[in-house]
């Protein structure tokens, strides 16, 4: 069986990527990604890993070049944070259009101004309408398992999407916890090599993206809509032969913690949920009913696995650790999508979102302390005072 | 383990017109204007390469034209890039074949990888890109088309518009009597002067095609990163008749408005030199876009020209002007 190290988020990243035997690399430096290509490249000069690794003239060429790269059969890993990864932004559509499974590590960072390292997920969630496959690990070791399933799913033939495979800057990217690195021989039963479908290729000659009329526009939307919706049952096969092969189960979209008897529940993605599930064990010895909904996925969104989830709940306090300036209810962008899910449900649970963590802020123990007295004030009330709660502003 | 070399193959010198391979890679079925320059090119580049090529087509005019309804008019393997990213693109697929070669993944013949942009996508807002993909020295050949604007949104100026051309955004007026006041950048030269690692750097022009081709087929034999800079008049955007650009791409050269020239090995070489040059005048007046330009404007021009001469180390008389 495989190994125990105690490793990074970035480094769990690395070791995936190696042992995924991607063929190109494409690099530029920002923080706190960064430190997943400075291993890569050691991999490189080292000869452990076989890969083109490339210094790209920023982000945007990062994604340019592995959409060359990926179009023309490569197996290709990237990664950003923050600016970095809006700074791309023009080429993702092009790639999920090119339907080239491409995989980003965003290691979040908060967006300019003022420059400021921390964690915040609007940088990725920025991008959620580009056609990408999106979902945060909350550990190392849900970071290296994350990047061998995202290539999966995403190389599937019924899928044929990239995927930005997220985390939180510092708190996964930086912190290390153990990681259980299985055999080579695992991955390859898990991974199998990437069989592009119609790849650039003299062999076989394609055109690949030409322009259109408008009438054949309403088809092509559609089938990039159609393979997002083909990654759920694609996840959950995956999810269940990684369990088989590596031992360690996942729920595919979404994790419940102390739910069973909860009334409340934090609805978190990323790195916070772990500072909730001590919350949670704290609230409960004072007899708080409150436990944890994770959602693993953000795209493709599991709206029905969240009707059934949070149709259970009395009250549900979405944690957002992202801004959207103006969206509707006025918080963050977790809440109305949330909302957007439950509203054909016909017994629905009370929704607000609680702003947390923006500008790279841990979440306290005392935050959501906060956040569950303002959930048992909703259930017992049955009604929402105030949608968003802003926390440290708050009374 | 990567620096194992992965086997490129080498194509021969096309001696005449006739012996030119008959074989098209650009065929017909595009929707270009006639007599459209970057479309003869696109011909000529083609059929130097042959089959074992894999065209990277950012958006102008070689796309919006070619790629209509779904179609595209290559017999070859052609992908799309953002006006922005042609270079990224290139140095991807490029990359996939080296590191694909080498692990055993693929089987075939490394590709020619060609990426064909108009000057916008490379001098200007694909510049980067250049940039990027010359300094990281990919096995790749980067042709800039140039039609001297951004002509399939409609004639819009960009960087290598000559001085005093009429564009839809460089109108002349009683304020801006020359319509574009810039000098144009060189692009040729700016990959010359600061990118050490490429072995081989070309201008050429439609009216020559023997020369172009074989500079193909020269830039696609170097090991490492091309550039061609191909000069391709535009009848639409220059307001000539749609038969003349043939005549008008000869005249560029033979006025020294456009010089040919190669360089590897450290040198320059100067391949098309008229013994005696005629007055830029001549291919001013011929050109709709340059009606408005005084006696002063034209000396302005001829002036630059016979600079830009000079620093290339072209010592060629011009007739006298007669106006």
């Amino acid at each position: 069986m495989g190994t125990k190290k105690f490793l990074t988020g970035l480094g769990a990243t690395a070791t995936a990527v190696k042992m995924a035997d991607v063929d190109v690399i494409t690099s530029f430096p920002i923080r706190p990604y960064t430190g997943v290509m400075m291993i890569l490249s050691q991999m490189v000069a080292n000869g452990e890993l076989d890969a083109e690794f490339i210094h790209a003239d920023g982000e945007h060429a990062q994604l340019s070049i592995s959409h060359g790269a990926s179009a023309a059969g490569a197996r290709t890993f990237t990664g950003s944070s923050g600016v970095g990864v809006t700074y791309a932004f023009e080429t993702y559509s092009p790639i999920s259009g090119g339907r080239c499974p491409v995989q980003m590590l965003i290691a979040d960072r908060t967006l300019d101004p003022p420059g400021d390292f921390g964690s915040e997920h609007t940088d990725a969630l920025g991008c959620r309408d580009q056609g990408w496959i999106m979902g945060w690990a909350e550990t190392p070791q849900e970071v290296f398992d994350n990047t061998l399933i995202y290539y999966r799913v995403g190389e599937d033939p019924r899928v044929r999407l990239p995927q930005f495979n997220c985390h939180d800057g510092y708190f996964v990217s930086h912190i290390p916890g153990d990681v259980e690195i299985p055999e080579q021989s695992q991955v390859d039963e898990f991974l199998p090599p990437y069989r592009p479908v119609d790849p650039l290729d003299p062999q076989n000659p394609l055109g690949h993206g030409p322009q259109i009329f408008p009438d054949q526009g309403p088809a092509l939307e559609a089938m990039r809509h159609n393979a997002m919706m083909a990654a759920m049952p694609v996840i959950e096969e995956a999810i269940d032969d990684f369990g088989r092969i590596f031992g360690r189960k996942y729920a595919p979209f979404v994790e419940e913690f102390m739910t069973d008897d909860a009334e409340l529940v934090f609805f978190i993605n990323g790195a916070h949920a772990h500072t909730a599930r001590y919350a949670i064990k704290h609230l409960r010895e004072r007899g708080i009913k409150v436990g944890l909904v994770k959602i693993r996925f953000i795209r493709p969104w599991p709206t029905d696995v969240l009707q059934e989830s949070l149709s259970r709940f009395k009250a549900v306090g979405v944690v957002e650790t992202n801004s959207s300036f103006g969206i509707a209810r006025g918080g963050g962008i977790l809440a109305p999508e949330v909302c957007g899910s439950l509203y054909d449900v016909p017994q629905r649970p009370l929704i607000a979102s609680f702003m947390g963590g923006l500008g790279g802020e841990p979440i306290t123990l005392k935050e959501f302390d906060f956040i569950a007295e303002k959930l048992k004030k909703i259930a017992e009330s049955g009604k929402i005072e105030k949608p968003v709660y802003w926390l440290g502003f708050e009374e | 383990m990567a620096t194992q070399k992965v086997e490129k193959t080498k194509v021969d010198r096309i001696r005449s017109l006739a012996k030119a391979p008959m074989d098209d890679y650009y065929v017909s079925g595009h929707r270009t204007c006639a007599g459209c320059g970057p479309a003869i090119n696109y011909r000529m580049v083609a059929k130097a390469a042959g089959k074992d090529t894999i065209f990277v087509g950012p958006t102008g005019c070689m796309y919006v034209a070619n790629t209509s309804y779904l179609c595209v008019p290559w017999a070859v393997p052609w992908i799309h890039a953002q006006i922005t990213n042609a270079g990224g693109i290139g140095s991807g697929i490029s990359a996939a074949y080296e590191a694909r070669i080498r692990k055993g993944k693929y089987k075939g013949k490394f590709p020619n990888v060609i990426v064909m942009a108009g000057d916008g996508g490379s001098s200007d807002i694909g510049l980067q890109a250049l940039s990027g993909a010359m300094y990281r020295n990919h096995d790749l050949l980067f042709i800039s088309y140039d039609n001297e604007a951004y002509a399939n949104t409609g004639i819009q100026v960009s960087p290598t518009t000559p001085y005093g051309a009429r564009t839809t955004f460089t109108p002349p007026g009683p304020v801006v009597p020359e319509g574009k006041k810039l000098w144009p950048k060189d692009l040729a030269k700016l990959i010359v002067g600061g990118h050490p690692s490429v072995a081989y750097v070309a201008t050429a022009s439609i009216g020559y095609p023997i020369d172009l081709m074989n500079k193909v087929r020269k830039a696609l034999n170097v090991e490492g990163a091309a550039f061609m800079h191909i000069h391709a008049p535009c009848p639409k955007g220059w307001g000539f008749p749609a038969d003349k650009a043939i005549e008008i791409a000869r005249l560029a050269v033979q006025t020294g408005m456009w010089t040919m020239w190669e360089y590897e090995n450290d040198e320059y070489k100067i391949n098309i030199q008229p013994k005696k040059l005629k007055p830029v005048s001549q291919y001013l007046e011929a050109q709709d876009r340059f009606s408005h330009l005084t006696a002063e404007h034209k000396a302005k021009i001829q002036n630059f020209v016979n600079h830009k001469l000079a620093m290339l180390g072209i010592k060629v008389p011009v007739e006298a002007v007669t106006a």
